[in-house]
């Protein structure tokens, strides 16, 4: 199974991201992996997003959330990250606002991935030092370099 | 009813208490607390082990999860560390869950869950 870092494309990392509300933060994230190709109908895989997070919080706390979709509309998987200094409100059952945002797109028929994919993201997340690296990094390049530092 | 705290172990009885939670939620379309407790005071050998087992416990989380949305059933996810017990009697209130639900088959002591617990509590067989 692919570990994390090689499903981030240096190209969906977004180190200010400029939306402040939380759709349009997931739009500005869908873009790049459109660009990438792996999303293959945007407004498809946008709204598996929105409906969701109308369903669920995909803050997990910590100031992370994670918004997810698995759906026809993407060929593999994939994410895109995002960094708000503003800190983006996903409805956290901290109360707190995210300021580190993962969206993972993955096809339907890969679940077993995708839920991996989720699971190891989630624990990567709540250790401290990935966080602080994340908040800390100056590049995509740093981005990468945190995460493959702690992926086991 | 509103909220259904679902307590989350890896046993052969959970997907039966799942399925139960997620069909009670619909029929009365409230909300789901998935919680798993990851005990640190469990014996594990290295370090290593921790990690698997939080991310057995995402995995399981997330596995719910799935199965929620396609049920159209808002859940929401929580991974905890401490005494597994303590934990879920204090999250039942900090969320107001108006039921408990545990597979018959969990690892706390049932008995003790039910006597601490003012919440009501339904163990799923």
């Amino acid at each position: 199974m692919a570990r994390i870092s090689e499903l981030l494309p240096r190209s969906a990392i977004v180190l200010n991201l400029q939306s402040k509300e939380k759709f349009e933060v997931i739009n500005e994230l869908v873009r790049p992996l459109v660009a990438t190709g792996a999303v293959t109908d945007e407004p498809e895989f946008v709204s598996a997003i929105v409906r969701r997070e109308n369903m669920e919080s995909t803050g997990i706390g910590l100031g992370v959330a994670i918004p997810h979709a698995r759906t026809r509309a993407v060929s593999s998987i994939v994410l895109a990250f995002g960094r708000s200094d503003a800190g983006v409100d996903f409805n956290s059952l901290d109360g707190k606002p995210s300021h580190l945002i993962f969206l993972i797109a993955a096809p339907e028929e890969q679940k077993t991935e995708y839920i991996m994919t989720l699971a190891r993201l989630s624990k990567l997340l709540r250790m401290d030092e990935v966080r602080i690296g994340l908040n800390k990094a100056g590049s995509p390049d740093d981005i990468a370099r945190v995460i493959l530092q702690h992926e086991s | 009813m509103e909220r259904i705290l679902l307590y989350v172990e890896d046993t052969p009885g959970m997907p039966t208490a799942i399925a139960w939670s997620l069909k009670l939620a619909k029929g009365m379309s409230c909300r789901v607390f998935a919680l798993s407790v990851i005990d640190p005071a469990a014996p594990r050998r290295r370090e290593a082990q921790a990690s698997d087992a939080e991310e057995s416990a995402w995995s399981l989380l997330y596995e719910i999860e799935d199965d929620a949305f396609q049920q159209n059933v808002r859940i929401s996810l929580l991974l905890e560390s401490g005494d597994p017990l303590s934990r879920l009697v204090s999250l039942s209130s900090s969320y107001d869950a108006e039921l408990i639900v545990a597979s018959a088959d969990c690892r706390l002591t049932t008995s003790e869950l039910v006597r601490q617990s003012s919440r009501p509590v339904v163990f799923v067989k």
